[in-house]
């Protein structure tokens, strides 16, 4: 159908590939991969030109996806990271588009790079690769560092909206370019125009492609979609047909205008759109003067989508009423009906829609939705009915007695039904059945992997095997974490990369315990304070911490005008571990006082601002490789907390007593505890503690308070409809999924009740907006505009 | 440039149909840079180039062809938009892949009727798997006006004749416009004016 997102996806990624860059003589190459088993040449060789795209230098950790497409035009997402103090780049392959998820998953995986023990890594990609995906709404979460911390990741609902400062892609358009800039791209997407992005940052660059697409939900762009276009395929600018492309500057520089032809180019560093168009004003008046106020009112949240969305609601939320509904046939749309049905205001722009590609495809969805008992069930039918109700219930009448006739009549057609309804779970399920490899197996920890390992396996690692006895923790740091069956030519090139580069920053990450240590690095903190070797990760924290506070200086959530220099004081109050109840003690230690700090504390709540900064490109800061116990935490959290330093990461000398790093502005300090009064090695199937985990809930049953709905309701839909939704977000309400015959009393009502319920968790992200909730505008357009208005006091 | 360019004319060319019926093999056939990747398994979007003698004339022809087509149940003129003739494949042994391709021209002919096209069924190298027969295929060409080639890539029967005629068409539809553009304005013959008018027309 019209989307190009894979169902069924069984992994999490498909592949991880560390890659090396370009030098003068070669091509960037793959130097190693997990699985093995992962054999696609063609996107193989495709990896390192995506990664490296072209030759640039890299001052700050960046983040950034790109996009392959198949033969069935389905997509495979790229999230890359490029970390200037390590000499290559890491790419995780996946068809979801969870961009928020894996740009942790990229953060963890680097950090388990320069773990000392060298087994870390190999046994997070297996255990996450083998893990079962969650269900939406869910928390995919997998043990790592032998079962001491999680990794999580919270699995996107299907129908959810991008949201802003939590959708790290929208939010990064939303501060590059302005909505006007943003409508005229829509509207030129509406008329399928070749369309380039050109950007200095790669980040910047996939992140405003990708939004753009997420723009145009409920229609998916249909053509040609590359986020970010490596040199070596420059030449497919030449492509007649329309698309997407997303071409860094330095390509852009190579590529001759004249040859092009007509294009709409949008720099979005300048925010200048250069086109020969006139899209904008080619939309129905109507329209652009709604979509213009939409834009205006609300910004925050998901206001820039949902303005988007209705203006697509006013132009297409009328199919509706061109459906057929034919007792015993599938449910037909008639062209002719959809465009006399309009206003003749927007007919004659209707009539030109029907010829769109991302409309015939929507169209079909919209049938195949219908024609497989899904009903109206996603965020756009949602709006529609906020848009013209009366129509809403005879609809739905007219599909509710099509629908009984074909249950009636028993037709094949809902066999397929019940196939379709959620092959995304029922896949999963069988994976479970099947393979044995699901969560429980992922749960019974890394020990048994590392059995698995040590047994007969075609890849084991023969150079790290005499380390498998990890009584000397701290011994193999100089060498850096190698995928098993790749050890011996990464080996030989470490050496030699390691005499090509001069670079000492460079060297220092293949040798991060080199003796040579300078104040202020990790190397500070390796020196053996307590007296006994120290099991933890080579995690460069306050370079990470200078990363962050740039990437957050350069690129604020949200306004872009924002200058002043944050000083760590702003960490400690946003800091992850501000998340209620699950370190009891940041909730006293972090009182919401009068700092100027805290505005966002008051108005809406901390934990909005907590998964701010868990979505923001900062993630590294929230996915320490282990975290101390709860109970431990909370003896010791008031010392750490009264004072200015803040602890930042924590992790586990070698006899496993606890320890944190504490930083404050000018060092990094590490503070050992006492031992706890219970064995800190714990069993494997007990869940560990997570800095950078949202909820409180030691299980994850316990959490999720959308739960009872999401079983009742959101079971039937396919993990990924047609949008790549991302973010996590409470809008129980607005998920509407399959529930349309609610009115919007029982809906908000429901959203309450989540609202309590998230709130006894301490996520209330929009509490405060809830209150000015009325029927058809769920977020309160004047808490927004508040919520706008403390966001620029802060300049 | 202009100094640099090595051919008269320069069109796009469209190849479409669903996946398996030989529109790669068409291209690497028919193209005279075989040493250049494919992409169409990574991006998504292929092309190939070749220059042709049509007339005394050099002509570049690039034939661009994208993945996933048979997802459309038809196939919208904004895709061919900004191209100058379109070459239209079936699998001459799998009948839904003719199907596909007439429910397609037939939105090419009710929306842009001034883009050139020929009708290609591959594969036309086994009779005995061969289902849609010359007669059907020749019967519905002629009722849309159009060029039927029978060919196999696989044995290099007829895809010269094919993409040779393409191009006469494109190229015969320019000279007109050309000719037209002379009449009415009288001016002299300019070959970036014209290229672009060339490219108004194709479609919508």
């Amino acid at each position: 159908m019209g989307s190009r997102i894979r169902e069924n996806v069984k992994h999490f990624f498909e592949c991880f590939c560390e890659v090396v860059p370009p030098t003068d003589q070669n091509e960037p190459w793959i130097i190693q991969q997990y699985p093995d088993k992962y054999k696609d040449q063609e996107v193989l060789k495709s990896v390192p030109k995506f990664a490296y795209p072209y030759k640039f230098q890299n001052d700050v950790i960046q983040h950034y996806s790109f996009v392959l497409t198949d033969l069935e035009s389905k997509w495979t997402f790229g999230f890359c990271r490029h970390d200037p103090k390590s000499e290559t780049a890491i790419v995780v392959l996946s068809y979801l588009p969870w961009h928020q998820g894996f740009y942790k998953f990229l953060d963890t995986t680097a950090v388990l790079m320069h773990s000392s023990r060298s087994e870390d890594l190999r046994e997070f990609l297996t255990a996450v690769y083998n893990a079962k995906i969650a269900e939406p709404g869910r928390k995919f979460i997998v043990p790592i560092n032998r079962g001491e911390s999680n990794f999580s990741v919270d699995v996107p609902r299907p129908f959810q909206l991008p949201s802003i400062p939590e959708n790290r892609n929208l939010t990064e358009y939303f501060n590059a370019v302005d909505t006007h800039t943003m409508s005229v791209i829509f509207a030129s997407m509406l008329f399928e125009r070749r369309i380039i992005f050109t950007s200095k940052k790669l980040k910047r660059l996939s992140a405003c492609v990708q939004s753009a697409n997420d723009i145009i939900y409920p229609m998916i762009w249909q053509h040609i979609f590359i986020p970010v276009l490596p040199m070596s395929l420059i030449d497919y600018l030449l492509a007649p047909m329309p698309f997407l492309i997303g071409v860094p500057e330095e390509v852009f520089k190579q590529v001759r205008r004249s040859e092009i032809g007509d294009v709409v180019i949008l720099d979005t560093d300048a925010n200048t759109v250069e086109t020969p168009f006139d899209d904008l004003n080619s939309l129905p008046q109507e329209v652009v003067t709604s979509l213009r106020k939409q834009l205006k009112n609300k910004q925050l949240g998901d206001g820039v989508s949902r303005a988007f969305l209705r203006a697509l609601v006013q132009l297409i939320g009328g199919y509706r009423d061109a459906l057929k509904f034919q007792p015993g046939q599938k449910v037909t749309f008639d062209e002719e009906r959809f465009i006399e049905t309009r206003p003749p205001s927007l007919q004659p722009f209707l009539r030109e829609m029907l010829h769109l590609q991302i409309f015939q495809q929507f169209i079909e969805e919209r049938l195949m939705m219908l024609n497989t008992g899904q009903g109206f069930s996603d965020e756009f039918e949602f709006e529609i009915e906020g848009y013209s109700a009366k129509s809403g219930s005879k609809l739905k009448q007219q599909y509710k007695e099509w629908t009984t006739t074909m249950k009636k009549e028993g037709t094949a057609f809902f066999k397929s039904v019940k196939d379709k309804a959620n092959p995304a779970m029922k896949s999963a399920v069988k994976t479970v059945k099947d393979g044995g490899k699901g969560v429980k197996s992922a749960y019974k920890g890394l020990r048994s992997k590392l059995k698995d390992n040590q047994g007969p396996h075609p890849l084991e690692n023969g150079l790290e095997r005499g380390d498998k006895h990890r009584s000397a923790p701290n011994s193999p740091t100089g060498k850096r974490r190698t995928i098993a069956g790749f050890s011996a030519p990464v080996a030989t090139y470490r050496k030699d990369a390691a005499l090509a580069l001069k670079s000492s920053a460079m060297q220092r990450s293949y040798s991060p315990l080199s003796p040579s240590s300078q104040p202020m690095s990790p190397d500070v903190i390796e020196s053996p304070r307590s007296g006994s070797p120290i099991d933890i990760p080579q995690i460069d924290l306050m370079n990470e911490m200078e990363d962050l506070l740039q990437l957050r200086l350069e690129t604020p959530p949200v306004d872009r005008s924002l200058k002043p220099v944050r000083s760590l004081e702003n960490f400690k109050n946003t800091s992850p571990l501000n998340s209620p109840d699950r370190w009891a003690l940041s909730r006293a230690s972090a009182p919401i006082a009068s700092s100027p700090n805290r505005f966002f504390l008051q108005n809406l709540g901390h934990s909005q601002e907590t998964q701010n900064l868990l979505q923001s490109p900062d993630d590294v800061f929230l996915s320490p490789p282990s975290v101390p116990p709860r109970n431990l935490a909370k003896e010791v959290g008031r010392d750490l907390f009264s004072s200015t330093p803040f602890v930042v990461g924590g992790g586990h000398s070698e006899n496993g007593d606890p320890l944190f790093f504490v930083a404050n502005q000018h060092s990094v300090d590490i503070v050992k505890l006492s031992p706890p009064t219970h064995s800190p090695r714990r069993k494997h199937n007990q869940e560990t503690e997570d800095l950078i985990r949202l909820d409180s809930a030691s299980d994850i049953d316990d959490f999720d308070p959308l739960k009872s709905k999401s079983s009742n309701d959101k079971t039937k839909l396919p993990l990924t409809i047609s949008n790549p939704l991302y973010t996590y977000e409470n809008t129980g309400a607005k998920q509407n999924g399959g529930v349309s015959n609610q009115n919007f009393q029982q809906q908000n009502r429901d959203t309450r009740n989540d609202q309590d319920l998230l709130q006894e968790y301490g996520l209330n992200f929009n509490f405060s907006s809830v209150q000015n909730q009325n029927s058809f505008d769920p977020f309160g357009t004047s808490s927004k505009v508040n919520m706008k208005s403390q966001w620029t006091k802060f300049e | 440039m202009k100094m640099a360019r090595d051919y008269d004319h320069l069109f796009k060319l469209l190849i479409i149909g669903d996946s398996g019926v030989g529109k790669s093999s068409l291209l690497l056939r028919f193209s005279d840079n075989t040493f250049t990747g494919s992409y169409i398994t990574t991006i998504g979007v292929d092309f190939k180039i070749k220059t042709v003698n049509v007339n005394g004339q050099k002509v570049k022809l690039q034939i661009w062809d994208t993945a996933g087509q048979e997802r459309f149940r038809t196939i919208t003129s904004t895709y061919y938009r900004g191209t100058h003739g379109v070459i239209v494949v079936y699998d001459v042994t799998n009948g839904e892949s003719f199907a596909n391709v007439k429910r397609w021209l037939h939105e090419i002919e009710q929306n842009c009727d001034l883009v050139n096209k020929v009708l290609v069924g591959n594969k036309n190298d086994t009779p005995d798997r061969k289902v849609v027969l010359t007669e059907d295929a020749q019967r519905f060409a002629d009722t849309m006006n159009i060029k039927l080639f029978e060919t196999s890539a696989k044995d290099n029967i007829n895809v010269e004749e094919m993409f040779l005629a393409i191009t006469k068409l494109v190229l015969r539809s320019k000279l007109e416009m050309q000719e037209r553009q002379n009449v009415t304005q009288n001016d002299t013959v300019n070959l970036r004016k014209t290229n672009k008018q060339g490219k108004k027309k194709t479609c919508c």
